[in-house]
């Protein structure tokens, strides 16, 4: 593949991929800054390798668990210099930046972002990638019954915030 | 709202969240990280030109010393500063680190450069991400690739930290550049 044609296929696979990945890696991380960041970093690296990044099953799975790694490695790097929030401690934040930006929806992205961060994990591929359960297990590394269960959870999570009344209806 | 309904909600969000960033500034950003891998051009060069280079760095060395403008030539690494600033570097041969070290700085660009296969343990890296790519460019250059150094991009209160990867076996060395917090103990007062 000439130079050229990787250039229009990764403009293509960039095209389609960067909202689904920036959502995904905001709901993990909490924080729409950080997560541009992670992303357009992860998608620079994407294009760094993309003879090999082109032929990996899932693409945007390897976006989204490179900017993951990345999140982790910085998180380590600034632990040794300065203190930072518990990205937990973020999501329970009633404004989580750039959250509420836009048209989302403030009160899904709110039961979202309350969700533990595994579980909120496990929701961004599963439901917002598309990931089937054994590859979202492999971007997590865990197993799929682990991925089943979260997601199980998660809902049940969102359920009872989104949906009181359902959870009224329930017999004690 | 049922299960289903829930679902299709959370589904619906990632269609209202947008990437600002263009392809063309992600593929810009490409060459940068490109910069911070190793550099097999510069191991392959290395084992080409070894011979030739070793004698021609104490030649050509001694007739341009560090401060000497507008260019110093050696045949381990070139330091070429032009006129809108940028500073075109290109190392060889893993050689004569604090010459190079020395020159940067001479340059105006607080820098550490270590070819041990060891990062200067006084540096720490500069906070956030991303700032790399405007600071640092490269593009190969014959068989070589060529690091382009922006010194107007740099930071307030940063600095570059070139180092060589470790040789191992089975691996090539190369150059890393990463943005570290200037120091008297890193990047010289």
């Amino acid at each position: 593949m000439g130079v050229g044609t990787q250039r229009l296929d990764f403009a293509e696979f960039y095209r389609r991929s960067k909202d689904e990945c920036l959502f995904t890696v905001l709901l993990s991380v909490g924080d729409r800054d950080t997560a541009q960041e992670l992303v357009d970093e992860a998608f620079a690296r994407a294009w760094a390798s993309w003879r090999t990044v082109s032929r990996h099953p899932a693409p945007a799975a390897w976006v989204v668990r490179t900017a993951l790694n990345a999140n982790i490695s910085r998180w380590r790097r600034r632990r040794r210099e300065v203190l930072v929030p518990d990205l937990g401690a973020v999501a329970d934040s009633p404004a989580v930046a750039g959250a509420s930006d836009g048209p989302v929806d403030a009160r899904i992205m709110a039961a979202l972002l309350r969700l533990p961060s595994r579980q909120r994990q496990v929701v961004a591929l599963r439901l917002v990638l598309d990931l089937d359960t054994a590859r979202a297990g492999e971007v997590l590394g865990i197993s799929p019954s682990a991925v089943k269960a979260h997601l199980a959870r998660a809902i049940a999570s969102l359920r009872d915030d989104l949906m009181p009344e359902r959870q009224q209806e329930r017999p004690s | 709202m049922n299960d289903e309904e829930l679902i299709t909600a959370v589904r619906e969000q990632r269609s209202k969240i947008h990437s600002a960033t263009s392809v063309e500034q992600i593929i810009g950003r490409g060459r940068a990280v490109r910069a911070r891998r190793r550099i097999p051009g510069a191991a392959a060069a290395l084992g080409v030109v070894a011979g030739t280079a070793v004698a021609l760095t104490a030649l050509v060395s001694g007739s341009h010393p560090a401060s000497h403008q507008p260019s110093a030539r050696l045949a381990a690494w070139t330091v070429v500063k032009h006129a809108d600033g940028d500073i075109y570097v290109t190392i060889r041969q893993f050689r004569d680190p604090a010459g190079l070290q020395a020159r940067l700085r001479a340059d105006g660009v607080p820098a550490s450069v270590t070819f041990t296969g060891q990062r200067n343990a006084a540096c720490r890296p500069y906070p956030g991400t991303g700032l790399i790519g405007k600071v640092i460019s490269v593009r190969q250059e014959g068989s070589r690739p060529l690091t382009i150094i922006r010194p107007s991009a740099l930071p307030s209160g940063a600095g570059l930290q070139f180092a060589s990867s470790a040789p191992r076996h089975g691996t090539v060395p190369g150059v890393g550049v990463d943005l570290v917090q200037a120091s008297p103990q890193c990047t010289g007062g």
